[in-house]
């Protein structure tokens, strides 16, 4: 078949060629004008918006409606408590207070006994603290934060010195009283002119789980613990002031056996129960206002699984390849534009949800914390987050899978574990179920640190995105090695 | 050479499957290439390979020198309807243009300009579920236009078309074509592209049957066999064969000449004084030429069945 | 189409052709599988759990111990679901049913075969499962302290309250799969349907913890399609149940016989 070759025709050149762009930029514009242009899918973003705020008007409403309200303590509102015992004498400016720790007893590991500047004996009022505990060293303590600064193995018998110079608080330790060494310095906002200062105990609440009829019955305790003090010593010396005492709130009626203080001689008993942190059994309103994103969840989850599907099932996948080769940079471009609408739609949503649940609240006597504050930004941005890395994980097991069904079958499976499974298991395996799963990224709307936390706020969603990079891995190179 | 798919040693296997066997060719600018082969001859497969949708097992295929997936803005480079059902059925024709303009930074005006060209109208406004099989042909047509590449590529296009719907893309790919582009059409119907094709690729088990000016199939066909009667059969047979022919016997006084024309045939029988009492050209049609290439190929339809992907 | 036009034949002949589509899909093996495997799984995984360390007394904990033992459902019912929606969702998806319609006619009669043949996959992976998942809680439970001497006598689908457990289990899993089925019918779309009863099933259950008023998280407990239908599970202390297991499980059945209307409804009215 070898015909003479035809002259060969003149070849024809686009004329738009020089017009085009390749970018990552163009390919966003593509992607998202795919999903502007169904209508299904904008109204599904919607539906995520929607349900998430009435959830949030739901279990507002309701929390107000659960019998009469006493106004809440202070401490209450500020979901700390402060406990635990107190004797101390004034303290005038600058000075500082030193005393030799020579036993304590009781309280567990996190049992504190040492020494304490504070603002007044009110209770929720500024301090710094420095206090040796059985299991965790030397501890500068403040702000009712948990844990505190320090640490080593030093344990009673400990000299502790304690001074203020306006606002800074120093601590130190000593082994023998007179090699001493910086434990720590904070400072204390608040504290200006008069203060108190003097030795305190305090113990953490004990937690008792109790299993029956396939639950689990969860209460705390506090603690109590007693510790010995001598060579105690506040100066400058406030002339004619006497040692003063602050005890458990019970007034009167505290049980003298568990809760004041003795002195004979130079040495000091003091007994206390209850902590001084972070209350660990308070009600923390932003993440319950914010529950809503498990409901939300379902619509963004389904949105990001069709975003994906729907090219595979329509056959649009070969266009799309077709337009731009790169799949690797296809499938990212599909990432952000899903991951940023859901990131708009959950911001919306969580604002609306914590600013229109506030006076719903209010009403029924509860003040949530305000929403810039650090913690509740952090929930609120963070749900925004965790919606936007979850679209991104649902993308990614959608191009895994390839069918819609199974695949929004399997992504809310996996986020809805610790929920469904959490009815009569354990607490210590839910809290593991929770730390593992991709769920763990519900922590991030965590605005108080509980005592059921499994996992912190930035950790939990560390562990989701972990699972969405191995995903989005696999899914690109899945997406890579497939003919389309 | 811009206007060009130039394909070498293709392979590929799904499963046991051969769909495409050491496959050769080049695409040339300035024509319309037909891509014949029955149903499961490999003409999807090979179009998806030359555009990087599936991954040859070997070989290689290159539109205007270089592989698809080294393009950046492949549709000024390929224009390709593979399959005209590919719209998402929610979203509108225009929008559908919209963003595939948008994935190679093509300028606006191009989605008004191809929905001109394609004839979509008023219809581009409407939601792509709701169109006919034709309108969804234009609105294939108007994606391949986008980038008003050099090269473009057709699976099926006419099938299930009604006449008017097949005379215009005939003659839309002509056009085409005379703008000096290189224009590869599959399918599976020779008749489809009588009229429509200047070169033909035809494809069976995925290997290359021919690779042919329509012209030159018509005469190989038409010059292909020539009836010879006679009563002086050696003689004949010996000044034929002489001058290159191959003859057969066939009955008591027939004779089958294959290679020269009829009027050769007379010429030399008459020049050696050989007597002949009958002659007729066997004169195929291009259909009848196609199908006796691809006589193997069907007998594989028969076995295999279905369109291999 | 030879032989006889009786109604009985008729339904015979669609079960079977329904039944044959569902065997051939490759997703189905799969999915019966996961839903037994899951079951067993995930219910050994809690049994494994739990133990009598929290307990006042092994006997005070008042463990029901069967409904431990088959809390693998909650899970395992995800394939069901899916199930249920692929056996109908796949064809609107492949356009198959036009084809499936014009082939049998009586548009409800081809639903009612798709009900049988899932209805009847998901009974055998279901017991499959129930059977499995108490065979592992015996196996599990009497190392964990729950033994007979202190009141949990060994796992056995025999015994009166845990054979009304176990046969009632799968019971859940197969309304669960026909109300996934009404719902895909319904919806036309694989995606909306499988969302919809996941969310049926798995959230309100969650919103209902998050309600604070009392009457309306009753109400939700009583009437949600998964708190209802597994209050089936419940062998002790069912006075302390939200609503009755069978009366539950009838709730679920409601629900499904809903769904399964709202689908005949559809499908009736849609142009083939």
């Amino acid at each position: 078949m070898t015909a003479p070759a035809p002259p060969a025709p003149p070849s024809y050149r686009s004329t738009v060629a020089g017009e085009a762009r390749d970018g990552f930029g163009r390919l966003l514009l593509a992607e998202w004008t795919k999903l502007r242009t169904v209508p299904r899918w904008t109204l599904t973003l919607l539906a995520a918006v929607v349900l998430m705020v009435a959830v949030a008007m739901l279990s507002a409403s309701d929390s107000g409606s659960s019998g009469p309200e006493e106004k809440r303590s202070p401490t209450a509102q500020l979901q700390i408590i402060d406990l635990g015992h107190y004797t101390y004498l004034p303290l005038a400016g600058d000075g500082s207070v030193v005393a030799r720790v020579t036993s304590q007893d009781g309280g567990g590991a996190w049992a504190k006994a040492g020494l304490m500047i504070r603002g007044s004996a009110e209770r929720g009022a500024p301090y710094a603290a420095l206090a040796v505990t059985p299991g965790h060293g030397v501890r500068m303590l403040t702000g009712y934060r948990r844990d505190g600064a320090g640490g080593g193995t030093a344990t009673a018998p400990q000299w502790l010195r304690l001074t203020r110079a306006g606002a800074a608080v120093t601590g130190y330790a000593s082994a023998d009283g007179r090699a001493w060494r910086r434990v720590g310095s904070v400072r204390v906002d608040g504290l200006r002119g008069r203060a108190l200062a003097g030795m305190f105990v305090a113990a953490p609440d004990e937690v008792e789980v109790r299993r029956v009829f396939g639950g689990e019955i969860i209460s705390g305790k506090p603690g109590d613990t007693t510790a010995t003090f001598d060579n105690v010593a506040v100066s400058p010396p406030a002339p004619d002031a006497a040692w003063l005492d602050r005890g458990g709130p019970g007034g009167p009626a505290a049980d003298p056996a568990l809760d004041g203080s003795t002195r004979s001689g130079g040495t000091f008993t003091l007994k206390g129960t209850g902590d001084i942190g972070p209350d660990e059994f308070a009600p923390d309103v932003t993440k319950a206002t914010l529950a809503g994103a498990m409901i939300g969840q379902a619509a963004i989850v389904a949105l990001a699984v069709l975003f994906m599907t729907a090219e595979y099932r329509r056959g649009t996948l070969r266009t799309t390849f077709a337009a731009s080769p790169r799949r690797g940079r296809v499938l990212a471009a599909k990432a952000v534009v899903v991951g940023l609408a859901s990131l708009a739609a959950g911001l919306v949503a969580a604002f609306a949800s914590v600013l229109l649940a506030r006076p719903l609240l209010e009403s029924g006597g509860i003040a949530p914390p305000p929403v810039s504050d650090p913690a509740v930004l952090r929930a609120v941005v963070g749900t925004a987050a965790l919606l936007a890395v979850l679209a991104v994980f649902a993308l990614a097991v959608a191009v895994i899978v390839r069918r819609s069904a199974v695949a929004i079958a399997a992504v809310l499976l996996v986020l809805l574990v610790p929920e469904i499974t959490a009815t009569g298991l354990p607490v210590a395996a839910a809290r593991w179920v929770e730390r593992v799963t991709p769920a763990a990224g519900f922590a991030i709307q965590q605005t108080v640190t509980r005592y059921d936390a499994a996992i912190g706020p930035w950790a939990g969603l560390g562990v989701l995105c972990a699972y969405t990079a191995a995903a989005l891995a696999a899914a690109a190179w899945l997406l890579r090695r497939r003919d389309a | 050479m811009e206007a060009t798919i130039e394909v070498r040693g293709l392979r590929k296997r799904f499963g046991s499957t051969v769909a495409v066997d050491d496959l050769s060719f080049t695409v040339g600018p300035g024509r319309v290439t037909g891509f014949v082969g029955p149903n499961g001859a490999g003409k999807s497969t090979t179009m998806r390979m030359i555009m990087g949708l599936d991954r040859p097992d070997a070989g290689a295929a290159l539109v205007g020198g270089r592989p698809y997936r080294s393009l950046r803005t492949p549709l000024c480079r390929l224009g390709a309807m593979l399959d005209a059902s590919a719209v998402h059925p929610a979203r509108r024709a225009r929008d559908h243009l919209r963003w595939l303009a948008h994935a190679n930074g093509l300028p606006a005006r191009r989605v008004d300009e191809v929905i001109e060209q394609a004839g979509l109208g008023s219809a581009a406004r409407r939601r792509a579920g709701g169109f006919s099989l034709g309108m969804r042909q234009r609105l294939g047509i108007a994606a391949a236009l986008l980038g008003d590449p050099p090269v473009l590529m057709f699976d099926e296009p006419v099938n299930g078309l009604d006449p008017e719907g097949i005379a215009w893309i005939r003659g839309l790919l002509r056009s085409l074509a005379a703008e000096g582009r290189a224009v590869l059409v599959s399918s599976h119907l020779m008749s489809e592209l009588e009229g429509g094709a200047d070169h033909l690729l035809v494809i069976g088990r995925g290997r290359l049957i021919a690779d042919t000016r329509v012209e030159d199939l018509l005469a190989a066909a038409s010059d292909g066999r020539v009836e010879l009667r006679t009563e002086r059969r050696r003689e004949a047979m010996t000044v034929l064969a002489r001058a290159g022919a191959t003859v057969t016997t066939s009955g008591s006084d027939a004779l089958i000449v294959t290679g020269p024309t009829a009027e050769r045939v007379i010429e030399l029988l008459t020049g050696e004084g050989v007597a002949f009492s009958g002659i007729s050209a066997h004169r195929a049609s291009l259909e009848e030429a196609y199908m006796e290439l691809t006589k193997d190929a069907l007998e594989f339809q028969a076995v295999a069945g279905g369109e291999a992907r | 189409m030879t032989g006889g036009t009786g109604p009985a034949l008729q339904a015979g002949r669609a079960v079977r052709a329904e039944w044959t589509k569902l065997r051939t899909l490759p997703s189905t093996a799969w999915l019966l599988l996961a839903l037994a495997a899951v079951t067993v799984a995930v219910g050994a995984a809690v049994t494994g759990a739990v133990d009598t360390s929290h307990c006042v007394t092994p006997a005070g904990c008042r463990e029901d111990t069967p409904k431990l033992a088959l809390s693998g459902v909650r899970l395992g019912q995800v394939a069901a679901v899916v199930l249920g929606v692929v056996a109908v969702g796949g064809e609107y998806a492949t356009g198959t049913i036009s084809v499936t319609l014009a082939a049998v006619p009586r548009r409800w009669a081809v639903l009612a075969a798709k009900a049988a043949v899932v209805a009847g996959a998901v009974a055998v992976a279901g017991t499959a499962g129930v059977l499995g998942s108490l065979a592992a809680g015996r196996g599990i439970l009497s190392g964990n302290g729950f033994t007979a001497a202190n009141g949990y006598p060994p796992l056995s689908p025999l015994d009166g309250p845990t054979a009304r457990a176990a046969a009632g289990t799968v019971l859940y899993l197969v309304l669960v799969a026909l109300l996934a089925l009404g719902a895909g019918t319904a919806l036309r779309d694989q995606a909306g349907a499988v969302t919809a009863v996941l969310g049926a099933l798995w959230l309100v259950p969650l919103v209902a913890g998050m309600v604070g008023d009392d009457a309306w998280r009753d109400r939700l407990d009583k009437y949600a399609p998964m708190s209802a239908g597994l209050a089936v599970q419940a062998t002790r202390e069912l006075d302390r149940l939200p609503i009755g297991p069978w009366a539950g499980l009838g709730v679920l059945a409601a629900y499904a016989a809903a769904a399964l209307l709202a689908g005949a409804a559809v499908l009736a009215a849609r142009d083939a």
